[in-house]
């Protein structure tokens, strides 16, 4: 795949350039439009990106890499991400992991075979009054347990 | 202090940085603590070549981001980031390029610990066993001011070089902090195995060492032998001011015409708008305000092949490797009587020479140049020449006494006087008005 932006991607692009004083203020949000339009952020979105903004790749390289929200390497279709911080850790949040670990076969950090689910843990997302709780793509769910795991993870496409 | 060390290795006796290491300086003179941190050391790259003159430690580095900066701002190139974040964050460059900028070699000098060492002065000798002269870059017509950097307490390492290694000097107005690469990885010459080291007289098919006083004899008797026309001169823009004012009064005294010092390289230099100009030698400008371009080159070895120069004196070129052809420069070689060739190392077009005088290269000696813009600026002996080498200054003041029976100078310093009180553009400049920051020759000056 051609690693270039539509037409009304770009105008989304001059869009988010505007929105701030220096246009460099945009990476960031451009970035995430790259990773959902390409998938995740390769070292060739990095160099397409630095040319939006007049950057050399290392600065687009810098960036990509001090956040934890870019995805360097393709990931699959839904990303599971689960809380592990105090309150999660308190009501059981290692019993999750361990359980999503051996039931889809993969380490954290991974990505199933078949490109269905990538598997991470975070710290704290805000949402202590639900813990166990974890993200699955844009969506919270909480009071987690090991079955309501098992039905949610079936229910992934 | 405590903080930067947390992650460092404690590699200082190994590390090329040490004597010269802000970090080291810091903690001698702040820290000196034991040290109270349990846990092991986030470990990174070692010796990783980020080009052809940089390699990266980032285990030592403490991300102060001034290579980063270099790389933005004064090369505007941009390859260097800082990757990663907190304590894992690292110095490098985006997958699969490399650090090739022309000037790349400045960012081990801005770095202040061992993160970023140079290849080539890597694990040569400890700096502390350096001693350090004022120069200047001979490597083109800018005139970068440098230091040079010289091994001489420790003659076993670093093969035995005398010039271990070139550091930029500060001067504000011709090349700030900064040298370009080629200037800096430019004195293998000095110490090269092809240094002439004796004068040389070939008669036949074999090569004699004869002293400089019979060399003076020898050259004066031959420069005497020719009428004016039958001798051409090819001076080189490599020589200081002081070498071509008194080669100038030489060739005036004998009232010869054929002189010029403009021979054009092979390779055309390439040039840009920061340090580096096209014009590869240090002099142009000096030897156009002496008046050593008076004729042209190309003609003088055009008469030389036609036999109508006789006695053909080259300075510092090879002219075989330049951009005439090298059948044409072959016959003037072959076509003149005596060739004389003056220069600090053997070239092709040295093979053919009848006397060869050898000659000091710059950190042998000392003098002045003059950069295109018009800045005088001084360099200073750092020591001894090689063998028998002399300053062309001195060789050409010998010559002096020896033909025109004219006093010899003793010092760089009095034929600069000379050549101030003689040139205009010159006027009213000395040594000390120069200093260590260059003089700009007088206004209104071609």
């Amino acid at each position: 795949m051609p690693v270039e932006f539509t037409r009304e991607q770009l105008g989304e692009v001059t869009r988010l350039q505007r929105l701030y004083p220096d246009r460099g203020g945009a990476l960031l949000p451009v970035l995430h439009l790259a990773q959902e339009v390409f998938g995740y952020i390769s070292e060739d979105v990095e160099k397409y990106v630095g040319t939006l903004f007049d950057l050399g790749p290392a600065h687009v390289h810098e960036v990509v890499t001090f956040y934890t929200m870019y995805f360097r390497r393709p990931r699959g279709r839904h990303v599971l991400s689960v809380c592990h911080n105090l309150s999660c850790h308190l009501m059981g949040a290692q019993e999750i992991i361990a359980h999503l670990t051996s039931r889809l076969g993969i380490e954290l950090g991974e990505t199933t075979d078949d490109g269905r689910i990538t598997l991470l843990t975070v710290e704290c997302l805000c949402a202590c009054e639900m813990a166990p709780m974890l993200q699955v793509d844009d969506r919270y769910e909480g009071h987690l347990t090991v079955e309501k795991v098992e039905r949610l993870v079936d229910r992934l496409a | 202090m405590e903080f930067h060390l947390i992650n460092h290795p404690l590699d200082c006796p190994v590390c090329d940085q040490a004597g010269e290491c802000w970090l080291q300086i810091y903690y001698m003179k702040h820290g000196l603590y034991e040290p109270r941190m349990t846990d092991d050391k986030v470990h990174k790259p070692k010796a990783v070549p980020l080009g052809p003159h940089v390699i990266l430690d980032a285990e030592r580095c403490i991300l102060c981001s001034r290579c980063v900066r270099f790389c933005d701002e004064v090369t505007r190139t941009g390859e260097l980031g800082i990757f990663g974040r907190g304590d894992r964050s690292e110095i490098g460059l985006f997958p699969g390029t490399e650090l090739a900028n022309k000037y790349s070699g400045n960012v081990v000098d801005i770095c202040p610990v061992g993160a970023l060492t140079d290849r080539d002065f890597r694990f040569q000798v400890r700096v502390w066993y350096l001693e350090s002269q004022k120069s200047i870059c001979p490597g083109c017509a800018r005139g970068c001011n440098i230091e040079v950097h010289v091994n001489r307490r420790r003659p076993h390492h670093a093969q035995g070089r005398r010039v271990v290694r070139l550091k930029p000097r500060f001067n504000d107005a011709v090349n700030k902090w900064w040298i370009c690469d080629e200037g800096r990885y430019g004195y293998g010459f000095v110490d090269d195995p092809s240094r002439l080291t004796a004068p040389l007289r070939r008669v036949g098919g074999k090569t004699l060492d004869v002293s400089w006083t019979e060399m003076f004899t020898l050259v004066a008797d031959g420069l005497r032998r020719y009428t004016a026309d039958e001798i051409g001169v090819i001076a080189s823009p490599k020589m200081s001011n002081e070498d071509l004012f008194l080669l100038e009064r030489l060739v005036d005294g004998l009232g010869v015409r054929a002189v010029d010092y403009r021979v054009p390289p092979a390779q055309p230099g390439d040039q840009d708008d920061f340090l580096i100009r096209a014009d590869r030698n240090p002099n142009s400008r000096g030897a156009e305000l002496i008046g050593l371009g008076r004729s042209d080159a190309r003609a003088i070895l055009n008469a030389a092949r036609d036999r109508r120069i006789k006695c053909l004196w080259v300075f510092h070129h090879d002219l075989l490797a330049s951009a005439w052809p090298e059948g044409e420069v072959l016959d003037a070689l072959l076509g003149a009587e005596t060739v004389i060739f003056q220069g600090t190392n053997a070239n092709a077009t040295s093979a053919h020479a009848h006397l060869t005088l050898p000659a000091a290269a710059y950190p042998e000696r000392e003098g002045t140049y003059t950069n295109f813009e018009g800045r005088v600026q001084r360099f200073r002996q750092a020591f001894e020449p090689l063998g028998q080498a002399l300053a062309d200054w001195e060789s050409l003041g010998c010559l002096l006494q020896a033909v025109q029976g004219a006093g010899r100078p003793s010092r760089a310093e009095e034929c600069f006087r000379a050549l101030a009180a003689a040139v205009p553009a010159y006027a009213g400049l000395s040594y000390r008005s120069i200093g260590d920051g260059g003089q700009m020759i007088a206004t209104g000056s071609p």
